[in-house]
């Protein structure tokens, strides 16, 4: 009798369990999919966002320079950085990117300002923004081969390459024919074509390019491992290297160290890292392009702004055309200053891009105080 | 019904629900759970969430991956691993790419040729494993390597090719309600066709099992089995259609998932896959061909890992360098643990790769309308997995305590 009624109770437990699962279960979808209905019209933004998307993080650039400064630009024209300004980074994935694109679309972006991974594989973000009818701004890197992108903010490229070969060449003065590793950027970044493209202007013919790599990702690890089997290929015959960013000439300078080369040869660089300007105060790297992050942030944040309000852009702010491959693309292109330690000082100290505090510590100190940098100076 | 698991502990409430989930038939009942509260929790913090516009963009986001992760939850019944997908689904949209916009190639060929590629590939992997007797992690390690190398060189030094093949955009980039005629009908149709051939498969399977004698489902829970995939599924075209409409990407994903779910639970090959992943020796005695049938499975997995790779390339509208690389792999990977195949080989289901997909495309998807940093975007993905697998583990210590 007892047993009977427990065996009874089990089943009445085993039937009600399964039931309540499948109807907890069920009872969930049912609640989601009324929410997701009930949300089905979008709440219209009225205001509308401004989407600020940069590619990675591995470059101190984007997080310590270009996002600060578009989002004080941004809060200075009294738009509210807060609550309507979308950063996101991508670190270096183009699938993510996209993704992160498509995230800022459904949260309301108005503007996208977008700082592509790859300049190709970025048109597919750009198509979609257009046919969302939200103007698209290629930041520092071109969207290339779409019709969708509406404006480019950026350095003159060609123009960079064009001084750091210029710097290099001058550098080499009165050896015989110099010979020289080249470096330069990702393939997969627009940029790198346009860097290539001026520094070629210059060095073709003046002298002998013993090796050159493309390096992914603009990676420094990448770029050390290729200097130092380039030095090992030319029994360490290099007069010069051609570098296309600070990052990497880090890993070229490294590469040299390790295979003992001294003095050092002339090595460029490109965007003016902490690490770079330092390098340069002692030395060991001859030459970086700085481009003034804070003009281009700016003219970005101006450009997104008026964009966002929905007004047309005063078209006298464009000073150049960029074909990118489909149509052409009205841009705002600034001119980019080579320097090396002789114009340190006027450039980026005077500029206050760095703060001599952060630039003069431990051995650079002495350095700093050779080359008229004092940290008095740096405090406004 | 089978035999009556023994209820642990009391006769509360949770503890009968924990009772049945340890059964096999409930292993997909708490990611069910799992996944919704995440979507609750994310709907909470960003109304835009559970919108049509983002949940269009989430099915679009997962169905490259969780194509991938079929091929793995197959892999991963073999008791194996391969660790080359992400870099094979690069490489075999590079080959598709490159024969269609360097040679010319049109698209249709260039698309079975990535797939062939895949599926070659995957041979040479599972050969080498079973003829050779190298583990498995090891030869598609080694895999990873030289395939990242053959994406590279056949890409060659543009670095990026854009694809501009409508018929390879179509395969991930139409929607049937924005760009075909008819289209917002015939997205009904297609999931009512499926709604109602999981309910005759389900009835077919009961009433094959009864007859042969065997303990088969109640009838009851078979309804509310329907009940729940008929909601969730028509739900779903529902919801699609107030955006852009139910998107191809999602239909090939789902065929594809449909097609191995019967490959595995009604063929005799795919019945051997977990007969070889849960005991070789049982399955030598058996008389089956284990060789041919691991070899088959990373065939299969290389495959499917090739038509990931097209489906991401044609939603991406292009290839380069970096395709299928990044988090492509872990990401495939984390998908078919969550979803309740076991890392221990023998158990789970196709299925699997659907809900561990959309778990982990809705972490991703949701932690970037949050705009959350990638750091803590990876934690959390990190924590989720070790969380579900946890949770696998202990279900599975339980389970065989129980004597199931």
């Amino acid at each position: 009798m007892t047993r009977q009624r427990s065996l009874h109770a089990s089943m009445v437990r085993r039937v009600l369990s399964t039931q309540a699962i499948m109807r907890i279960t069920l009872a969930f979808w049912l609640v989601l999919v009324a929410l997701a209905v009930g949300c089905a019209p979008p709440a219209a933004p009225t205001q509308g966002k401004i989407a600020f998307l940069l590619p990675e993080t591995k470059t101190t650039r984007y997080e310590s320079h270009d996002l600060p400064i578009f989002r004080a630009q941004l809060a200075a024209l009294g738009f509210n950085v807060e609550r309507d300004l979308i950063y996101s980074n991508a670190t270096q994935d183009a699938a993510a990117q996209q993704q992160q694109a498509e995230a800022a679309l459904t949260n309301g972006a108005r503007v996208l300002v977008l700082d592509p991974v790859d300049s190709s594989s970025a048109t597919a973000i750009a198509e979609l923004a257009k046919a969302r009818g939200v103007p698209v701004v290629a930041y520092d890197r071109l969207i290339t081969d779409s019709a969708a992108v509406d404006y480019y903010v950026s350095f003159d490229n060609v123009e960079v390459g064009r001084l750091q070969a210029e710097a290099l060449v001058a550098a080499l003065t009165g050896e015989g024919n110099p010979q020289i590793v080249m470096l330069n950027g990702s393939p997969l970044d627009s940029n790198t074509t346009q860097y290539r493209q001026g520094a070629m202007a210059v060095l073709d013919g003046r002298v002998t390019i013993a090796q050159s790599f493309d390096v992914p990702d603009w990676s420094p690890d990448k770029a050390q491992e290729f200097m130092a089997q380039a030095l090992t290929a030319l029994g360490n015959q290099v007069d010069g290297v051609y570098v296309a960013n600070d990052g990497m000439a880090g890993g070229a300078i490294a590469a040299m160290k390790a295979a003992g080369l001294s003095p050092l040869p002339p090595v460029t660089g490109q965007d003016a890292e902490l690490a770079a300007i330092q390098r340069i105060l002692v030395g060991e790297q001859y030459m970086t392009v700085y481009k003034a992050i804070h003009r281009e942030a700016t003219a970005a944040a101006d450009l997104a702004y008026q964009l966002w309000l929905g007004r047309t852009p005063d078209p006298a702010q464009f000073n150049a055309q960029v074909d990118n491959g489909r149509i052409q693309v009205p841009a705002i292109l600034l001119k980019p200053i080579s320097v090396t330690r002789v114009n340190l000082r006027d450039t980026i100290f005077a500029d206050q891009f760095w703060d001599p505090v952060e630039v003069c510590v431990g051995e650079y100190a002495v350095a700093c105080v050779t080359a008229g940098i004092g940290i008095e100076e740096g405090v406004p | 019904m089978t035999t009556p698991a023994p209820l642990s502990g009391g006769s509360t409430l949770w503890a009968q629900v924990w009772s049945r989930v340890n059964r096999p038939d409930f292993a997909y009942v708490p990611m069910l759970f799992g996944l919704a509260l995440i979507w609750a929790v994310f709907q909470l913090v960003n109304p835009n969430f559970l919108t049509p516009l983002n949940l269009t963009n989430l099915v679009l986001q997962i169905a490259a991956v969780g194509t991938i992760a079929v091929g793995l939850v197959l892999v991963l019944l073999l008791g194996e691993i391969d660790l080359s997908v992400g870099v094979v689904s690069g490489l075999a949209a590079a080959v598709m790419a490159v024969l269609n916009v360097k040679s010319g190639v049109p698209g249709p060929i260039a698309v079975l040729a990535g797939v062939g590629a895949g599926l070659a590939i995957g041979w040479v992997h599972g050969t080498w494993i079973t003829k050779l007797r190298i583990p498995s992690f090891i030869v598609t390690l080694a895999g990873q390597l030289a395939w990242q190398g053959a994406l590279l060189s056949v890409l060659g030094n543009t670095g990026t090719v854009n694809l501009r093949d409508p018929f390879i955009l179509s395969l991930a980039g139409t929607f049937f309600k924005r760009d075909v005629p008819g289209g917002e009908m015939l997205s009904w149709v297609i999931g009512g066709l499926f709604v109602s051939l999981y309910a005759v498969g389900l009835a077919w399977e009961r009433r094959q099992r009864l007859q042969a004698g065997l303990a088969a489902r109640s009838l009851r829970s078979l309804v509310a089995q329907v009940g729940i995939i008929g909601v969730g599924g028509l739900g779903a075209i529902a919801i699609l259609n107030a955006d852009r409409g139910l998107p191809s990407a999602l239909v090939l994903f789902i065929g594809i998932v449909v097609f191995f779910d019967y490959i595995t639970r009604r063929t005799v090959f795919g019945r051997s896959i977990a007969v070889v992943g849960g005991s070789p020796e049982a399955a030598r005695q058996a008389n089956l061909d284990v060789d041919l049938i691991r070899i088959s499975v990373f065939g299969l997995a290389s495959m499917l890992a090739a038509c990931g790779g097209i489906l991401a390339a044609s939603r991406l509208l292009a290839v380069h360098q970096s395709s299928g690389s990044g988090d492509v792999l872990l990401n495939a990977i984390a998908a078919a643990v969550i979803g309740g195949v076991s890392v221990f080989g023998g158990r789970g289901g196709v299925w699997s790769a659907v809900l561990g997909a959309l778990v982990v495309g809705s972490i991703s998807n949701g932690m970037d309308l949050l705009v959350v940093a990638p750091p803590v975007k990876f934690m959390v993905t990190g924590a989720v997995l070790l969380g579900a697998v946890t949770l696998d583990a202990v279900a599975r210590r339980r389970r065989e305590a129980a004597g199931l």
